[in-house]
């Protein structure tokens, strides 16, 4: 009786709880925006510093291409650096003769000024180089852009190191390194700013609630609307404020583009006519030629990704390419018009969950069952982040298609739908007449492998209950001698970790060596291949499985056995039933409770058994002896599709669940009868 | 009188004992033939996977002896050598450390669960009791990919002990669970209760009470979980791939796996890792075997 008014008392009017649902709601909203926005401005900002460094870079390639070598390609190196404030250092290496043509590095002066050889210790600047040379002929050979043209490297203080090649007439010649200043820090979205977007729809709400008086629907509809409010707001002001830094940025890139060109030109210009007196140098170069006049610089192109692709976002002389911009601009804004409406939603849901007294509900019965969940919580705990999220990050991952090679992509972007699904489980292609009529098994097919899965399970459990069964009623017999050492000796293949059992089964059918072709010869025959044709891999699996799998059966069965009144027995004996007869009406329907268990776990288990095909066949020949899981294993971890392997895995967690229902309701019916 | 007759009588119906141990004499052999072959092998001091050599033209005698597995000579160089030129102390040490872990990790975790799900009622505890049962039937596939990016890629704890100690004692939590429940069940709870009357707190009721009572159950426990680490393969051959990081499967596979063929090293290894799992299997199967069908009957 004195409970209830006090718990009456303790609940909170709706003002205060959609007031408090509103607090937390643009608290995540403003907070996780907050977060993007000032990632996504670093980020802007990483790319323009990027991009300059780069631009710079090729700039100082096509300069040091044309200058040749020597005292021209220290002059032009000197005089670029010296136009660039942002650059630290750069170094020249030349593959001919493994020299440091040039360098501005601190480092590289006195006796160790460039031009010399390469030392010992510089070898990586070396690899580095010729790593460049060999993306690029990679590169040229597949006609694509797999490997990077343009390295770069964030060193440890933050700044960049970027390597790009030096190529004369389309051969790699050397290499331009060069290392930027650490960049100033980008800008940060301000706080004050952010919490503002928090403070003012709550004082707002706390104002208006006042006139709205404490009733449910008004003051949640008003908080609703604030929160989407917020939720805009604060999308539009980052979106503005991203848009405004890629305008300026793309305006700075242009800008340094044309600065190198003009300082390039500059540069080239008092060039003492390069190429005209090492020609007659170079011995290969016949005199007859004139010494190729360079062709002109092209700055439009220096402002690239990381295979020297233009991005063609300004055309070098300093001019923006407006239209692309904007449409970059525009993705980046639908991109946070998406997450801000995911945000939103997610929001909303926890101002309902606030404002309707979920969260009182909630905090309630944790506070009343706090014994009991503080002892659940830590195996809980473990059990969602290592057992229950992997499994939904698995089925996840079954959508996407991912890969070794895209492992890193966000999974939004490799999303699928159902197409593995789709092509697991909609390819009937099983079999095939070849040319010369004989059937040819596909064995990558799912089918074929549900089959031999099928088969896998069915024929050991059998064998297992068979002679589990047999030798269970042979040592149930009343006063046999030496009983206790037959079962201890009978249950040591179940008792040995299954994995060393497969490594030794293995063995033993080793075409040569094994055992069991050795009794094959003792009684004249030839030795048997037994991984090389389908079904005598299958049958080393078979026979592995089988040895280690009966000793459970026999262990249940005897249980159930001696539980057996021996009552029963002489009635029926009394009655004149014959042994079978006993042995129907008696025995078995008394080993029913025992071993239906038995079978079913014992089902899953064989069902699932990694260890005996993994180790024994392998799925040798040719995949053929794959049960389900292991060909799943193969698809992730030998063919590194880990989107297709987690879908064939979520099929045969499919199964099982269906098996799982349909055996309860199985024994849920024998047991009514 | 009756009684006595009805007795003999019983008796002489009986079948005789001889053929059945005839049959049980060789389902023995069958059992122990592989065992017998890894120990010959471990202790013949050689690596081959053949015991005897076969002469060129072999008589079924020459034939005989190569299926009788007893070594040509008895040596336990292949045991010294196992330990003093190959890393496999350190491979049977780091599956110790793994496996103890994972049981104190594993029982600790499964107790105080079980505790809760037996003797309390509260919003959530079927569906979680539930959702411990199902999660059996996750393929280990499924978990492997996403354990391996947790694990690796976001925890870094590749090729670590921690790693695989975090993903076997959550592995067995279910099982555990379940078979803790279950004893739990059957201890009568006037003892909590009168203590409860003398004030004595929750904590104090699991430690001081339940716990010691419940004290073969945890053992049951503590070595199933034993046995998960110390047993298990696949996970630790996709988790780790520093050699020296090898747990004892893992690093048995490594003999015999692919191209090498040290089979004495394998034998001898095998023997040494099963000696203390095949003991324990043998004094504790009853009560592994009544959890395992209790389980599953429950289901």
């Amino acid at each position: 009786m004195s409970e209830r008014p006090d718990e009456t008392e303790k609940e909170p009017s709706h003002r205060l709880r959609f007031g408090a649902g509103l607090l937390v709601a643009t608290l995540l909203v403003a907070g996780v925006g907050h977060r993007l926005l000032s990632t996504a401005l670093g980020e802007t900002a990483r790319f323009g510093e990027d991009r300059r460094a780069v631009v710079s870079l090729r700039a100082l390639t096509d300069l040091v291409a044309r200058a040749g070598d020597g005292e021209a390609v220290r002059s032009v190196v000197a005089g670029f650096a010296a136009a660039q404030p942002r650059v630290a250092a750069t170094r020249v290496v030349l593959f001919d003769g493994v020299s440091l043509e040039a360098s501005t590095d601190p480092a590289d002066s006195g006796d160790d000024a460039a031009p010399r050889r390469l030392k010992r210790e510089e070898k990586e600047l070396y690899d580095r180089g010729q790593r460049l040379r060999a993306a690029i002929e990679t590169n040229r050979a597949e006609g694509g852009a797999r490997k990077d043209e343009v390295e770069k490297e964030r060193l440890a203080d933050g700044s960049l190191s970027l390597a790009a090649p030096i190529e004369r007439e389309g051969d790699v010649v050397g290499m331009v390194e060069t290392r930027r200043v650490p960049p100033p820090p980008a800008p940060r979205p301000s706080l004050l700013t952010t919490l503002s977007y928090v403070v003012a729809p709550v004082v707002l709400f706390a104002l208006l609630s006042l006139v709205l008086g404490d009733r449910r629907a008004p003051l949640g509809a008003l908080a609703a609307i604030l929160l989407a409010g917020t939720a805009w707001g604060y999308a539009a002001q980052s979106s503005a404020k991203l848009s405004r830094a890629r305008t300026a940025l793309e305006a700075d890139v242009a800008a340094s583009v044309k600065e190198s060109a003009a300082k390039a030109q500059e540069l080239l210009a008092a060039l003492p006519a390069p190429a005209a007196p090492e020609a007659p140098a170079d011995g290969a170069a016949p005199e007859a030629v004139p010494a190729p006049s360079p062709a002109p610089l092209d700055p439009a192109e220096w402002d690239s990704d990381a295979f020297r692709r233009p991005l063609g976002l300004s055309d070098g002389a300093g001019n923006v390419d407006a239209a692309k911009v904007a449409a970059a601009i525009a993705s980046a804004s639908a991109t946070i018009r998406r997450s801000s409406l995911l945000l939103g939603a997610i929001a909303l849901l926890l101002l309902g969950f606030v404002g309707l007294g979920g969260l009182a509900a909630f905090l309630r019965t944790l506070k009343t069952h706090r014994t009991a969940y503080a002892y659940v919580v830590p195996a809980m705990v473990g059990m969602v982040l290592l057992v229950f999220f992997p499994f939904v990050y698995g089925i996840v991952l079954s959508f996407t298609d991912q890969t070794i090679y895209n492992s890193n992509a966000p999974l939004t972007e490799i999303w699928v739908g159902f197409k593995n699904y789709v092509s697991i489980l909609t390819d009937f292609r099983v079999a095939r007449t070849a040319a010369d009529g004989a059937l040819v098994f596909n064995y990558q097919n799912f089918y074929w492998t549900l089959w031999v899965t099928i088969a896998w399970t069915v024929t050991n459990v059998t064998y297992g209950v068979v002679v589990g069964l047999i030798l269970a009623l042979i040592l149930n017999t009343k006063g046999l001698a030496l009983k206790p050492a037959y079962r201890v000796l009978l249950i040591l293949p179940w008792a040995m970790p299954n994995y060393i059992t497969a490594l030794i089964w293995q063995g033993m059918f080793h075409q040569q060596f094994g055992v069991v072709n050795q009794f094959v010869q003792m009684l004249g025959m030839e030795p048997v291949s037994w991984f090389e044709t389908p079904a005598t891999s299958f049958f080393t699996a078979w026979a592995t499985n089988g040895w280690l799998s009966f000793p459970f059966m026999m262990v249940i069965s005897l249980g159930a056995l001696q539980s057996i009144p021996a009552d029963l027995y002489e009635a029926a004996r009394v009655d004149g039933a014959s042994r079978w007869q006993q042995f129907t009406a008696i025995t078995l329907p008394s080993l029913k409770p025992a071993l239906v268990p038995a079978i079913i776990l014992s089902v899953v288990w064989t069902f699932n058994m990694f260890n005996i095909i993994y180790l024994v066949t392998a799925g040798q020949p040719a995949g053929s002896t794959e049960i389900l899981i292991t060909q799943s294993y193969k698809f992730a971890f030998q063919k590194y599709q880990y989107g297709y392997a987690a879908a064939y895995s979520t099929v045969i967690f499919g199964i099982l669940l269906v098996y799982g229902v349909f055996q309860n309701r199985m024994t849920k019916a024998t047991e009514a009868i | 009188m009756g009684l006595l007759t009805k007795k003999s009588r019983a008796g002489a119906d009986e079948p005789p004992h001889f053929p059945m141990h005839v049959l049980l004499v060789l389902a023995t052999l069958y059992a122990i033939y592989p065992v017998l072959w890894v120990l010959s092998i471990a202790f013949s001091g050689r690596q081959n996977l053949a015991i005897a050599d076969v002469p060129p033209d072999p008589t079924f005698w020459d034939r005989l002896r190569t299926v009788v597995p007893w070594p040509a000579e008895v040596s336990l160089s292949n045991f010294r050598s196992l330990f003093a030129d190959q890393p496999f102390a350190t491979w049977v040490l780091n599956s110790a450390i793994v496996s103890i872990a994972t049981t104190v990790v594993g029982v600790f975790l499964a107790c105080t669960a079980a505790y809760a799900f037996s003797r309390f009622r509260f919003p959530g505890r079927r569906v979680g009791m539930m959702s411990f049962l199902v999660s059996q039937m996750f393929p280990g596939t499924l978990m492997l990919i996403p354990l391996y990016i947790i694990l690796v890629k976001w925890l870094n704890l590749g090729s670590t002990r921690t790693g695989l100690v975090l993903a076997y004692s959550t592995t067995a939590i279910p099982f555990c669970v379940w078979m803790l429940k279950g004893y739990f069940d059957t201890i009568p709870r006037d003892l909590e209760e009168a203590a409860l009357i003398d004030g004595a707190s929750s904590a104090t009721i699991f430690w001081r009470i339940v716990l010691p009572l419940a004290k073969p159950a945890v053992a049951v426990t503590a070595l199933f979980s034993f046995m998960t680490g110390w047993n298990e393969f696949i996970l630790a051959a996709t988790l780790i791939d520093k050699e020296a990081m090898y747990t004892a499967p893992v690093g048995l596979r490594f003999f015999v796996g692919g191209f090498s063929q040290q089979w004495g090293y394998f034998a001898a290894g095998a023997v040494v890792v099963s000696i203390p799992v095949v003991a324990l299997f043998l004094f504790l199967q009853k009560y592994l075997v009544s959890g395992l069908t209790a389980g599953s009957v429950k289901g």
